[in-house]
């Protein structure tokens, strides 16, 4: 059931490279979007199939692969992976389908796109440690390859930061994976029959601690993020929306799985400096973004704001908080995704991403009326607007950590307003003022270019006035999840909260 | 001694895998004098059938139950089945890489063949050498005809300096060596044989003495030389740089393969009583071996200057597994030797490819190569992500072996410094791969815009494509399909009974009695 999600793409990706020069680059990009819409549709078949009342791993699959290493296939799916791999797929899609028609080396593009998805999609659902390690790097190739080819200027520089610091990332995880499953006296990687109950508190915080780290660095958190805004904007649009929207998953994910789950101990002792690291994340990514001067350098340190919150709220491992971190994580990824894909029709037809010299693309005729009315929607969605998911998942990470951590959550909701100031500089910039008329003779958006753009805007619209559509999956996991971590004392939390 | 007697000491049906490389040996001499050059045609291929059958016979050998012969001079047990088997290998491999490329410099193929075989010989008897004299004239059967391969394209000034270098230290390595041997056969009032002389030692009360860990020292010297661990390791880049390159591809797997299995057989069973010295020395070397190799591989701009420093870091990724001493340790070496084996080779298939096509080595001549020749692209890519440890590729499962037994010895400095290595040495692998995949058409070095038409019906080309795909695609699929190589490399430990803690520990607790 599961393997499908990972070996569809894979086998797309053989098939696309192995096409035929001769065959012109719209067909590939034909090719790779029926195979992708396989996959989603297979996907939101699984929804279906997934059982919303049972906490634990659902559609399991178990092959034996290498018992010297403890290595095994095992794949499974809970309420916090399964929104994950939804988002995975259909933003696969997404960026496929918001691809260029005439993508130079097509083939190569097209199957890169989908061995990363495989990969994502691999590490969502892999219920062994060294399994999802190997997606997890995996993808560290296929990106690579994906900025420093198809990116803007400065794209060998960007590419090379991202593959260090990914790399990074690995190592670190990899070691805290070796360290977890040898210290703990385990045989194999399995997930499920991992127990760190035994470990002395040091270790489990010093193993806590590299997990953190680790994927701190993917997901991005604030001094370990200066690979993102790079990265981002060297970007093309497509893979932009995979970087943001997916690929930072990933590390929210781990974070989630790997350093709360397994680790309730130490996670409830590091919860305050955790919650206090997630604020300043998000105020540093909203003061940031306020300063830039690019709109998709603005959206990539808004990014870093929004992963902020989630921080806060698995820190706050109140079971409100933790389903509104998963929600925060699935509406983080589409906003992040209409906003990236706009920004990209705007750069292509306009053919500058300044603020200095956007102006007035609202205008009916000359402008590009449309797309910029879907942009302001995307900003408001991000801001954090009532009516839309992001107002919702914001709200259920702030009511769900308010108890635990009031200061930090005030810092976040003081974020939230900051965010608003950047999309409103954002949005008056482009979409509002008079278009310059010696400039003005922009090509016209077609309707196909402008579809992934209105699916997301449905979604959003959507998820956000019927949000249990959002939340339903995951609650008994959280709640499962949040079961077993100790309450945070009081007093130790008054106390952090009162020295910052 | 009546005959039944003798036989059975000598057991001389363990040597059949080596008999049969000296008989394609001298068969390719004497074809070579007999027909002249129009033998090259078909000759390097006798010798690969006759590799192979050796590797054929080796196998049934596996699980020997008698595997000492000649009385106790080589030991046929499965570690040095599976090195011997692994030297084998090489040689065919780097066989099949250098018909085109000894043909194209102008001399002789036949006797190329004759001296790598005398070499691969060296080095399958040094695999199971378990006697002084048996090791050292192994061991210099392998150095001999190394120096002898290395010079062998003799009108090159480099390849000349490069024997000479080479030759001056392997001599003065060798020297050290057979100092510390001499040293040992003193201190163990004269035994030959390696566990003789380990008990001898316990007996005498030589156990901790300065003369045992001077000894211990000079052997060490020499076997870093072979393994080209840092300090040791200032021979391999100039050599790399000067000598044919299919030599290097030997030099890099076979001989470096040699290398380990003498230090394990020489290790495990000679110094028993010093092992917390020589896995002291041995961290030393490995951390030395990691940074400086892959540190200073990041400032290569010469493609096989890049490989000598990256294969200077490579056996110092190894080297955690020897340190780590375990049963997991000795089987993640083996593990990662016989990976190591595929990608190393395929690496240098497509270097040699390129540089027949092109004339030149330079990393920077490699831009756009992607537009040119795609087979050769992907090789080397993966070839080179397989080595900085890029999943599912065979490279990753060898390192994450390496690591994990290192964990689980309790080296956790060791395996961060790999893992920080590792990720320096993504670095510099990954630079190649964006010269050949990322640069566009415009952005072509002059070499690839001049590429020639890809062709392999040009003489000596086809076996090229063959150890090329016969390597490409081992070194992509042994990592998700290793379990039949993870059980060949923990049954070759498990089977070996030097490598038993029981085995170590009641020879010592008998010379203790004894005592």
């Amino acid at each position: 059931m599961l393997s499908i999600l990972i070996w569809l793409p894979i086998l797309g990706a053989a098939v696309i490279s192995l096409l035929p020069r001769t065959i012109p680059a719209i067909n590939i990009r034909l090719t790779a979007l029926t195979v992708t819409g396989l996959v989603l549709l297979w996907n939101i078949f699984l929804l279906f199939k997934f059982d919303i009342s049972l906490p634990g791993m659902q559609l399991q699959e178990y092959l034996p692969w290498n018992e010297t290493l403890g290595l095994s296939y095992q794949l499974g799916v809970d309420g916090l992976s399964i929104v994950m791999l939804l988002l995975n797929s259909l933003l696969t899609w997404i960026a496929i389908y918001s691809s260029s028609q005439q993508t130079e080396r097509p083939r190569l593009f097209y199957s890169l796109i989908l061995l990363v998805s495989a990969g994502v999609a691999g590490a969502f659902a892999a219920q062994n440690l060294l399994l999802f390690f190997l997606f997890y790097e995996l993808e560290l190739i296929p990106f690579y390859l994906l900025i420093s080819i198809w990116g803007g200027e400065k794209r060998t520089y960007a590419a090379m930061k991202f593959l260090i610091y990914t790399a990074v990332s690995g190592a670190l995880i990899l070691a805290t994976f070796l360290g977890t499953v040898w210290l703990s006296g385990s045989t194999s990687f399995d997930y499920n029959t991992l127990s760190t109950q035994a470990l002395s508190t040091t270790l489990q915080i010093i193993l806590l601690v590299g997990i953190v780290l680790g994927f701190g660095i993917k997901i991005p958190l604030v001094p370990l993020h200066t690979w993102l805004p790079d990265a981002y904007v060297e970007a093309s649009a497509p893979i932009a929306i995979l970087l943001g929207g997916v690929l930072a998953k990933l590390g929210t994910y781990g974070v989630l799985r790997f350093g709360m789950a397994l680790f309730p101990e130490a996670w409830s002792i590091l919860a305050p400096s955790l919650a206090t690291w997630g604020a300043i994340s998000a105020i540093y990514g909203a003061v940031t973004a306020i300063a830039q001067k690019d709109i998709k350098r603005m959206v990539a340190y808004s990014s870093i704001g929004h992963m902020g919150y989630i921080l806060l709220a698995a820190a706050a491992s109140t079971s409100l908080a933790l389903i509104g971190a998963i929600a925060q994580m699935f509406s983080h990824g589409i906003i992040l995704a209409i906003l990236f894909h706009l920004i990209g029709v705007v750069e292509a037809k306009v053919g500058t991403r300044e603020l200095d010299k956007l102006n007035g693309l609202m205008s009916p005729i000359r402008g590009l009326p449309l797309t910029s009315a879907l942009l302001i929607l995307g900003g408001m969605a991000s801001a954090g607007i009532p009516g839309m998911t992001g107002f919702i998942a914001e709200f259920i990470v702030f009511q769900g950590s308010f108890s635990v951590f009031p200061i930090p959550t005030l810092l976040c909701v003081v974020a939230s307003g900051l965010t608003a100031v950047y999309f409103v500089i954002l949005l008056n910039r482009t979409c509002f003022g008079k278009l310059d008329n010696d400039l003005a003779y922009y090509p016209k958006v077609l309707w196909s270019e402008k579809i992934p753009a209105f699916i997301l805007a449905v979604l959003i619209l959507f998820l956000g006035v019927q949000p249990s559509w959002l939340v339903r999956w995951s609650e008994p996991t959280s709640t499962a999840i949040v079961a077993a971590i100790p309450p945070i004392e009081k007093t130790v939390t008054t106390q952090v909260a009162l020295d910052q | 001694m009546d005959f039944a007697n003798l036989a059975s000491q000598l057991n001389a049906g363990t040597i059949l895998p080596e008999g049969i490389v000296i008989v394609t040996l001298l068969g390719v001499l004497i074809v070579d004098l007999i027909l002249g050059r129009t033998s090259s045609r078909w000759i390097g291929y006798l010798a690969i059938a006759g590799l192979l059958a050796s590797v054929v016979a080796l196998l049934f050998e596996w699980e020997n139950i008698n595997p000492i012969s000649f009385g106790g001079a080589f030991n046929g047990d499965d570690l040095s089945i599976v090195f011997r088997a692994l030297i084998a290998l090489t040689a065919a491999v780097t066989i099949l890489m250098s018909i085109r490329y000894i043909e194209q410099s102008g001399t002789a193929l036949a006797e190329f063949i004759a001296i790598l075989l005398t070499a691969t010989l060296g080095g399958m008897f040094l695999s199971g050498a378990s006697e002084l004299v048996m090791i050292f004239i192994s061991l210099e059967c392998l150095s001999i005809s190394s120096y002898l391969l290395t010079g062998y394209t003799k009108r090159d000034p480099r390849s000349n300096e490069a024997a000479l270098k080479y030759l001056l230290i392997g001599a003065s390595s060798t020297a050290v060596f057979l100092y510390g041997v001499s040293l040992l056969y003193g201190l163990s009032g004269g035994e030959t044989e390696l566990s003789a002389i380990a008990s001898e030692i316990a007996i005498s009360g030589f156990g901790q003495s300065l003369g045992l860990v001077i000894a211990l020292v000079f052997v060490i010297a020499g076997i870093g030389f072979k393994i080209s661990a840092a300090p040791f390791h200032q021979w391999t880049p100039d050599v790399y740089e000067g000598a044919p390159t299919p030599v290097i591809a030997f030099l890099s797997v076979g001989s470096k393969a040699a290398g380990f299995a003498l230090a394990i057989r020489l290790l495990t069973t000679a110094f028993p009583l010093v092992a917390d010295e020589w896995k002291f020395v041995f961290t030393a070397l490995a951390v030395l071996s990691m940074i400086l190799g892959n540190v200073v591989a990041l400032a290569q701009t010469s493609m096989k200057r890049m490989l000598a420093y990256s294969s200077i870091g490579q056996a110092g990724f190894v080297m955690i597994g020897l340190v780590a001493g375990t049963q997991a340790g000795y089987a993640s070496m083996v593990f990662y030797l016989l990976v190591y084996l595929f990608m190393n080779l395929c690496g240098f298939t497509c270097v040699i490819l390129f540089s027949l096509r092109t004339g030149t080595d330079q990393i920077v001549e490699y831009s756009g190569l992607y537009h040119k020749d795609p087979l050769l692209t992907l090789g080397l890519s993966i070839s080179l992500l397989s080595l900085g440890g890029i999943p599912p590729l065979a490279g990753f499962f060898g390192k994450i072996y390496l690591f994990w037994a290192g964990w689980q010895a309790g080296l956790y400095w060791l395996v961060l410094l790999g893992l920080v290595t590792t990720v320096v040495s993504i670095y510099y692998y990954i630079r190649v791969v964006r010269m050949m995949v990322v640069k566009e058409t415009h952005e072509m070095s002059e070499v690839v815009k001049n590429y020639p038409e890809v062709s392999w019906n040009l003489p000596g080309y086809r076996p090229l494509q063959v150890g090329l795909i016969a390597t490409l695609v081992a070194t992509s699929i042994a990592g998700i399909l290793s379990n039949p190589i993870f059980t060949l490399a923990n049954n070759s430990i498990a089977h070996t009974s030097i490598l038993q803690p029981t085995a170590v520990v009641t020879t010592q607790v008998s010379a203790m009695n004894n005592q």
